[in-house]
């Protein structure tokens, strides 16, 4: 009797945390929407946050730096949307580079609050008598 | 274990080639240090930040080494019940959370200058920390149980559940979309791949090693440690309880 208990009991435990880490893993499976996708369903996410992913199309990008305003577009080459942030732009964010945005679309306008970049798997060293040039990668967030 | 054993030593002599381990192994992460702080060249895009993956992928690949061995010994246990597998696994469990808590402060480390955030709920970071999780829930479990080989049986069912949370982890970037980078190093059926620079590959491949002789090296002072409260605990069982001052330390 005992025994059964403890073995309804452990069931109903194991049940309950897999329920949590099964919802969990489902909102982070999805970790983030591509423009594309976003497009397909616009009303799916009406009024939602959402996390939208893509690349930084090149040419896009302006910063403010009186009062912190950066708008780009981001894209992923099928679609493309653009992009308000308030706030600097992170040290690895560049032209192409792969961004996930934290935010709600207002008026076809992505408004976000939280700006990361997600970069590929390749890493290069710098070419032989090229320094890391810090300044153009500045330069080019102008 | 007899009762004339209760005047000797419990540790065992210390062998020579543990001593010459110790030394070896830190003159690898002296080395490692060297390569990965020195040698190593910066990144295009992440510059000098690039240095920091060499510390974060080793301690996560050894991590993941730590967790397969502290399973494999739960699994010996299990099919030949010697306490030794259960000490054993239990030492590869405790640098299996050491190391599973280095990766997430090295990641958190590496991923706020390069991703612009500490921290994330993403798959492979979710996974990351529910691996953390369980492995201390390994020893909030094997403190629950007073009973030995009660204690070690489930500490060896738990470990064999972290196992079965591994491939998911190693794969978490390549499976789900995470805001962590895939692999740019792979070794699969289709071959060897890799998208990075030759030179950062055999410098975290040689950092990957001296960590991974380091927490050898661990791994085996921890299990002399356990296998010497393994003697005494037999020693006071089998010793008359009117003789057991002369032992209780």
């Amino acid at each position: 009797m005992k025994r059964w208990a403890y073995g309804v009991a452990a069931v109903a435990i194991l049940a309950a945390a897999g329920f949590m880490v099964y919802n969990a893993m489902s909102s982070s499976l999805v970790y983030f929407i591509l423009p594309s996708e976003y497009a397909a369903n616009p009303h799916d996410y009406d009024g939602r946050r959402l996390r939208l992913g893509g690349l930084v199309q090149p040419g896009s990008i302006v910063f403010d730096n009186e009062d912190l305003r950066l708008t780009f577009h981001v894209t992923d080459s099928i679609e493309s949307y653009f992009v308000r942030h308030q706030g600097t732009p992170p040290d690895m964010f560049q032209e192409n580079t792969g961004v996930v945005i934290e935010g709600r679309f207002e008026d076809g306008v992505f408004v976000s609050d939280n700006l990361l970049v997600r970069h590929s798997e390749v890493y290069q060293a710098p070419e032989e008598g090229e320094p890391v040039d810090l300044e153009a990668l500045k330069d080019s967030l102008y | 274990m007899s009762s004339d054993r209760t005047t000797t030593h419990p540790l065992r002599p210390r062998p020579l080639w543990l001593n010459l381990l110790a030394a070896a192994s830190l003159l690898l992460v002296g080395a490692g240090f060297y390569l990965g702080l020195v040698v190593s060249p910066p990144d295009v895009n992440q510059g000098e930040l690039i240095r920091i993956m060499y510390a974060h992928v080793s301690a996560a690949w050894v991590c993941f080494l730590a967790v397969i061995i502290a399973a494999v010994y739960g699994m010996l246990y299990l099919w030949k019940g010697r306490p030794m597998d259960d000490v054993r696994g239990t030492a590869h469990a405790e640098l299996a959370t050491i190391f599973a808590g280095l990766t997430i402060i090295g990641g958190m480390t590496y991923s706020k200058p390069t991703l612009n955030t500490f921290w994330t709920w993403d798959a492979k970071l979710t996974l990351t920390a529910l691996l953390f999780a369980l492995l201390v829930g390994y020893f909030v479990v094997r403190g629950l149980i007073d009973d030995r080989d009660r204690r070690a049986r489930v500490s060896a069912v738990v470990a064999i559940i972290v196992l079965a949370s591994l491939p998911f982890n190693w794969m978490a970037a390549e499976w789900f979309r995470t805001l962590h980078p895939a692999k740019s190093f792979d070794v699969s059926a289709s071959g060897v791949s890799d998208s990075a620079d030759p030179i950062f590959r055999w410098i975290l491949l040689f950092n990957v090693f001296a960590v991974a002789v380091t927490y050898v090296w661990f791994s085996i002072e921890r299990i002399r440690i356990g296998r010497a409260q393994v003697g005494l605990e037999e020693q006071r069982e089998t010793t008359p309880v009117t003789m057991r001052e002369a032992i209780d330390v």
